[in-house]
């Protein structure tokens, strides 16, 4: 395991300042109300202005509608984004993830079919993974796929999938061969692409969030044909594309940057003031601390464009930089100290309560803490995954 | 960006000549003894000490990421030498001002109240001077003057141990005749402050990154209930927070060394003193908590490693130190500069 330090090159410095511009044009501060990082809120109208410059899918190749630019190209676009807290939620998963595994394990007729439209910003994905059964221990997935004349006949239940009510489709994996006792859980999984707008016997069913609103739903298959157009990849090899597509989701700006905006709308709030000693070392802490983190994660997606699959580094930074998440919060809410509301006057104190009514799931989404330290410290000891 | 690497040749023999030399015997006789004199009499040999300075001031020429690197192998190694005074800060500060570089050790005065008088001699006490009682010279900078004190002309010593168990010195001079040379611009004791700091970050990531191995090792081998203790998940969450501060202050370090060698580096500086410094103190618990007893004997090396981190953790500059300078930096910079002060650093500074 190693990082190495690496710096931006003329290029993308000349993209993060071209994304700057854009940002400043689009959502000048003060006219928008910021999102937290990737929960920001969905907006078609924005994916389209984006894809428009190409930032959408910029690492997938050309013939399909991409930039076949790197993945620290796409760290930039990115961490722009989320620290403007910038609407970027319609496209998030296809352009984090979905739109990926497509091009690496799809077919030609599927990349046809879904990366121009993921580069165009005019399709969202929702992520088919957890169960109500079936969470950390992901390979015990019970969502059965059944041979049919030309696909699959689908019976079973995912639940936490995020924005399905919203989403276009879905990425799904279920079990295509029975597991016979003392078999391998990892083998007889497949990914499959379902429409979560036009498909018979799919039942969706909200799954309110703690303070009632409406991210999380419950998805039923009951009977639903899928073809066999639409399953990606050879079946019976699910787990290990699921993995390389976990390993997309991980290590990245979106794992320590979701309480970016507030800490920014704080300092425009108390500019001018006296802001006492603390205040000050509270943010000299944070500037410091994001600028260790960022390093550490930018130099894992130049390991990603070298050709490196750093799926012990990306672990390791997505559990410390969502823990620095969380213990960020906390911090604020002390140095706040006061009642907080999502209706309060002042953004920052709106984010703030936002920051706290959502921070439970930081470190939860895309593998919990305690999963990532597993995987990266059978990576430490030299184990196998 | 590929940004410049250190001479591998230089990684691969300063790791070899520490393996050799820095064996648990030798760190513990180096305590017992307020020194090391044959660890630093081969180290001299290699021109080591001397890498950054010009070599028509005496130095072995080299850049200052060169330095840097060593630094981070006697941290690694605990090499029980005072590398970082007789180079990037003490030999610095000497070749600076034109004055001779010695044979030997050259110290420096982190504190104290030392004045150069009109006639180049230097009164006053120095505190907390490593390796004080063993140097040949000390380097001191006061306003715009650099000098150069034999050590010999102390007129008492007393004799203090920092946490890590090597010397930290009391001095006292009065009137001492020394060599005294103009320090040229951007030469000054903010600029000492910065620079001692990036010398104990070196230090620290390698140390940390040590400590970090050795917890990895030990749990894997200690068994209890059947098995390693490294099975656990309780254990293992140890294991991964020393790994990330182990390379979250490597990067940190690496990062302000790249800046400082190109030019305009506080912001880097700081900001790395400041995560290494708290990486120290997650990182010590972490390992020493899953050394269990182990780590707290003599005989088990932890202690080198982790004593050697609380020593550097407060030198040139603290937690709240630094968080204050990187506060300040960020809130003069205001709400709009502040995502472009953490991508830019210095640059953004202007």
């Amino acid at each position: 395991m190693r990082f190495t330090p690496t710096e931006l090159t003329p290029d993308e410095l000349a993209l993060q300042s071209d994304v700057r511009d854009f940002l400043a044009e689009e959502l000048p501060p003060g006219t928008h109300e910021p999102g937290l990082g990737m929960s920001a809120a969905h907006d078609k109208a924005f994916s389209k202005k984006m894809a428009e410059r190409g930032w959408v899918g910029m690492a997938l190749p050309k013939e399909w509608g991409g930039s076949a630019k790197k993945a620290v190209d796409r760290f930039v676009v990115v961490e722009e984004m989320l620290r403007w807290g910038a609407p970027v939620g319609y496209h998030w998963v296809s352009d984090r993830q979905t739109g990926a595994v497509i091009n690496k394990f799809g077919s030609d007729e599927q990349k046809e079919r879904f990366l121009p439209k993921i580069c165009a910003g005019e399709l969202g994905f929702s992520i088919g993974m957890s169960e109500p059964d079936s969470g950390s221990d992901l390979a015990s997935v019970t969502t059965r796929a059944e041979r049919d004349d030309g696909g699959w006949i689908v019976n079973g239940t995912k639940i936490w999938t995020s924005n399905a009510h919203t989403n276009d489709w879905f990425i799904c994996l279920l079990r295509t061969a029975p597991l016979e006792p003392d078999g391998n859980k990892r083998e007889g999984l497949s990914q499959m692409l379902i429409d979560l707008k036009n498909t018979e016997g799919l039942e969706l069913s909200p799954i309110p969030f703690l303070n009632g609103e409406h991210h999380f739903n419950e998805v039923s298959f009951h009977d639903v044909f899928v073809p066999d157009e639409n399953v990606v990849g050879q079946p019976g090899m699910g787990w290990n594309q699921n993995t390389t597509e976990m390993a997309y989701e991980r290590g990245g700006p979106d794992r320590w940057l979701s309480p970016f905006s507030t800490v920014e709308q704080l300092l425009r709030e108390t500019q001018g003031t006296d802001l006492g000693d603390r205040a000050v070392e509270l943010f000299g802490e944070l500037t410091a601390r994001w600028w260790g983190i960022r390093n550490l994660s930018l130099s894992v997606a130049r390991l990603i464009d070298a050709g490196h699959a750093p799926s012990v580094e990306s672990s390791l930074v997505k559990e410390m930089g969502t823990r620095y998440e969380i213990e960020l919060i906390e911090k604020l809410v002390e140095f706040t100290d006061e009642e907080l509301s999502l209706e309060s006057e002042s953004l920052f104190k709106r984010l703030l309560a936002q920051c706290v009514l959502t921070g439970p799931g930081n470190t939860i989404r895309g593998g919990t803490i305690e999963i990532l330290r597993s995987v990266a410290s059978k990576g430490l000891q030299g184990l196998p995954a | 960006m590929s940004i410049e690497s250190v001479d591998s040749l230089i990684t691969e023999t300063a790791d070899r000549l520490f393996g050799e030399l820095c064996t648990h015997e030798a760190i513990e006789a180096a305590e017992a003894d307020g020194g090391a004199p044959e660890i630093w009499a081969a180290f001299a040999e290699t021109g080591f000490p001397w890498i950054s300075l010009p070599e028509d001031a005496g130095g072995s020429g080299g850049t200052l990421l060169d330095a840097l690197e060593v630094l981070r192998l006697v941290g690694y190694h605990a090499a029980p030498i005072p590398a970082a005074e007789t180079g990037v800060l003490g030999g610095w500060l000497l070749a600076s001002a034109g004055l001779e570089l010695p044979d030997g050790v050259v110290t420096v005065a982190p504190h104290g109240d030392l004045t150069i008088a009109d006639d180049g001699t230097v009164s006053g006490t120095a505190t907390m001077v490593p390796w004080g009682r063993s140097a040949e010279r000390l380097a001191v900078i006061v306003g715009g003057q650099v000098a150069s004190v034999p050590i010999a002309a102390a007129t008492s010593t007393i004799q203090q141990t920092a946490l890590s168990g090597e010397p930290r010195d009391t001095l006292v001079f009065e009137n001492a005749a020394a060599e005294v040379g103009a320090a040229p611009p951007g030469v000054d004791t903010d600029t000492l402050r910065f620079r001692g700091a990036l010398s104990r970050v070196a230090m620290m990531g390698g140390a940390i990154e040590k400590m970090s191995q050795l917890t990895v090792s030990y749990t894997n081998e200690r068994e209890q209930f059947g098995r390693p203790v490294a099975r656990f998940q309780a254990v293992q969450a140890h294991l991964v927070w020393a790994a990330q501060d182990a390379a979250l202050a490597r990067m940190a370090a690496e990062s302000a060394g790249h800046a400082a060698h190109r030019g305009e580096a506080r912001f880097e500086i700081a900001a790395a003193k400041l995560n290494c410094n708290q990486a120290a103190t997650r990182s010590t618990k972490a390992c020493h908590q899953a050394h269990g007893a182990m780590g707290m004997t003599q005989e088990y090396p932890l202690h080198h490693y982790s004593r050697r981190l609380w020593t550097w953790r407060t030198e040139y500059g603290g937690t709240r130190e630094w968080s204050r300078w990187v506060g300040e930096t960020a809130v003069s910079q205001g709400a709009d500069r502040l995502y472009p002060l953490i991508t830019g650093g210095s640059t953004a500074l202007g």
